[in-house]
């Protein structure tokens, strides 16, 4: 299981240091994140690495999740490595790790994002070897369940 | 367990398994492979903890243990779809907010 890993792309018309800033500041951060129907109303940001994130996750129900971690690599403007706590860990299950890439493109840049499950140290420590497995993983998966 | 996952065989496999145990001779029979090579597949299964093997005398029995695949589509998709609203609601801002493009 420690094999885990999604990979999500998306090519936006702003260059690669704008898209950093967005992804790293709180006040832009009130402004734009979360999937559709959830806003942010509260972001906290350290932006170091060790230093901590908290994200205010408030679902259409009134109630508010945080997502909270820290920060592993920073690159400016380039890439972003932290960790991804859901709530309380005992309730929702072991921490997963983000690596969000910010990739220059002709008509400006490509995010790609990839989530995974950190299973262990071991798998920690190894986890670059183990993303070209994930996305064939992730195919034969599609296949399996297609 | 994705690896384990990789080839059309042990899908093939997992699939028949997914309708109730068989023997390994039941679960060869489909297949124009020789038994030797559909034990190493259910092997790599048994391996990835998709599939569990009981003996009794000299039949062999495997049934399937989905948990492990469920656990997984069940993290696949739901950030999927968490990552792909979030990033149309970052194309959406960061496309009002982006500087203008210097002209050459």
């Amino acid at each position: 299981m420690a094999d885990l890993a999604l990979v999500v792309r998306r090519t936006i018309r702003a260059p690669a240091d704008h898209l950093f800033a967005l992804w790293t500041e709180p006040r832009h951060l009130t402004a734009w994140w979360g999937p559709a129907h959830v806003t942010c109303p509260e972001a906290q940001v350290d932006l170091r690495v060790g230093g901590a994130y908290r994200l205010a996750n408030r679902l259409p129900d009134g109630s508010t999740v945080w997502i909270h971690g820290e920060f592993l690599e920073i690159e400016r403007p380039r890439r972003l490595v932290y960790t991804w706590v859901v709530g309380d860990v005992a309730v929702y299950g072991a921490p997963t790790r983000v690596t969000v890439r910010f990739e220059p493109r002709p008509e400006g840049a490509e995010v790609v994002v990839v989530h995974e499950r950190i299973a262990d140290e071991a798998t920690r420590d190894s986890h670059q070897a183990g993303w070209r497995g994930c996305l064939e993983g992730l195919q034969a998966l599609a296949e399996a369940a297609g | 367990m994705f690896s384990a996952l990789a080839h059309p065989t042990r899908r093939a496999l997992l699939a028949r398994l997914a309708d109730g145990p068989a023997s390994v001779t039941e679960l060869a029979a489909p297949f124009a492979v020789s038994l030797p090579a559909i034990s190493k597949h259910i092997s790599v299964l048994e391996q990835a903890g998709l599939l569990q093997r009981t003996q009794s005398g000299r039949v062999h029995t495997c049934a399937l243990d989905a948990a492990p695949l469920r656990d997984a589509a069940d993290f696949v998709q739901r950030y999927q779809v968490f990552w792909t609203q979030t990033l149309d609601a970052l194309a959406a801002y960061a496309e009002a907010t982006a500087p203008e493009p210097e002209s050459d």
